[in-house]
């Protein structure tokens, strides 16, 4: 934890370096979560891109009493939202236009995969955001209540209902159950 | 199936969905070249804009000196105006609250800003939609003239018009400013929240201002942020 402070410190001094290997070690978990919230691999690389730029760009603004990984999350999880909402937009502008998801870096059997993600599209988004979380880091019920700004409570009955909805919607596509 | 059994394979899927990737090779350099990327262009037009008003509203938005304002209410207008652009420029404002004057635009003209000024913040629509919207179709050249002409530009978003095939389309300002618009409003969110107060604002209200930047979440909707424990601002009214 101190040596990822130690990092974020170098970051805000303008230390190349040190932005790499905080690029490096992220980016990986950030790509995981916007991937799945946006569904395609180019809107999720970018999304990524924006937060460690914004990450970058405010790194003398980080307040230490924030675990890194919190705060990186809080960014992607703002940036992925906002996308969101203008995805919304965009769709009830010209309908049907949204892309599909891209199934081809899953670790899941394609239909499997599918099931998932068209179940997960029926989650609501905060809900969708909080497994999401949940899911790339184990993060906790605190972390999570960080990053989105919420209480714990508010935590445990989105994802409960999140994943009420989830067992729901596979057990009707008959793919919740082995 | 008992259902702790179920609970246990839903959380086997879940976690093999959202497994970690690596990630692509040369991430880190694009990043750190896109973060010394322009943004010069904004601040340069920033500097150079001249704004006049009415006591009405904002009559004009130009490049170079602007005329002395007649009166005090008009004085006051134009200074809102200047400050709303400043953070609009900065990423910090997604809406403008101060009125604008159109009594001296030919009624076309004034139907044309008012249908662009239907695009959401953040999107674009081509121009045959406007003159779709203001019941002249066939008016699409007719209806870039009118946008050339917006004599209050950034307020009313002619910049938000580009052609059906995609490209910028000219802009008072130039092209090279019109991308850069269409780029600053994509990084620009919509609705924050304060974690502190628990309030969901438009991007650009009053109390945003006073938000440290730890306390501010965003959300897509006033719906998702209620479903969370949020009210939407009262000022600002982000439901309306």
């Amino acid at each position: 934890m101190a040596d990822e402070r130690g990092l974020m410190a170098r970051v805000a001094r303008g230390d190349q370096g040190a932005f790499g290997d905080l690029v490096q070690r992220y980016s990986g978990k950030l790509l995981a979560v916007a991937g799945r919230l946006l569904g395609s691999r180019a809107d999720a690389e970018d999304a990524v891109q924006r937060t460690l730029l914004q990450c970058y760009a405010g790194a003398a603004g980080y307040n230490p009493r924030w675990a890194v990984s919190t705060w990186l999350y809080r960014i992607l999880t703002n940036v992925c939202v906002d996308e969101l909402r203008r995805r919304g937009v965009r769709t009830a502008h010209a309908e049907g236009s949204a892309g599909r998801p891209e199934a081809s870096s899953s670790h899941l059997p394609p239909a499997a995969y599918l099931d998932l993600h068209r179940a997960l599209e029926r989650v609501p988004r905060e809900a969708r955001v909080l497994l999401a979380l949940r899911y790339v880091d184990g993060l906790s019920y605190g972390e999570l209540a960080r990053i989105r700004g919420i209480t714990i409570n508010t935590v445990k009955s989105q994802l409960a209902r999140g994943k009420a909805l989830l067992r729901d919607e596979l057990a009707k596509r008959g793919a919740g159950h082995e | 199936m008992s259902d702790g059994k179920a609970q246990d394979h839903l959380d086997r899927l879940l976690a093999e969905y959202f497994r970690a990737e690596p990630a692509p090779a040369g991430l880190g350099r694009r990043i750190a070249a896109a973060a010394r990327g322009p943004r010069a262009e904004l601040t340069r037009l920033e500097a150079r804009l001249g704004i006049e008003a009415t006591p009405r509203g904002v009559s004009r938005v130009r490049l170079g000196r602007s005329r002395r304002p007649a009166t005090a209410a008009a004085r006051r207008l134009a200074e809102q105006a200047r400050e709303e652009i400043h953070e609009y420029l900065r990423g910090q404002r997604a809406f403008f609250r101060v009125p604008v004057d159109l009594a001296d635009v030919p009624d076309f003209q004034r139907r044309v800003l008012e249908a662009a000024r239907l695009i959401p913040f953040g999107e674009a629509r081509p121009y045959a939609w406007i003159a779709a919207r203001v019941g002249h179709p066939r008016a699409v050249r007719a209806v870039g003239t009118a946008l050339g002409r917006n004599p209050v530009p950034l307020i009313l978003p002619c910049h938000r018009v580009w052609r059906s095939d995609g490209g910028l389309g000219g802009y008072i300002f130039g092209a090279a400013v019109k991308d850069r618009l269409a780029a600053l409003e994509r990084a620009t969110p919509v609705l924050e929240g304060c974690t502190s107060t628990r309030i969901v604002c438009r991007v650009g209200c009053i109390h945003g201002r006073h938000m440290r930047p730890d306390n501010r979440v965003v959300f897509a909707s006033v719906d998702d942020a209620r479903s969370v424990g949020y009210r939407p601002c009262k000022v600002c009214r982000p439901a309306a």
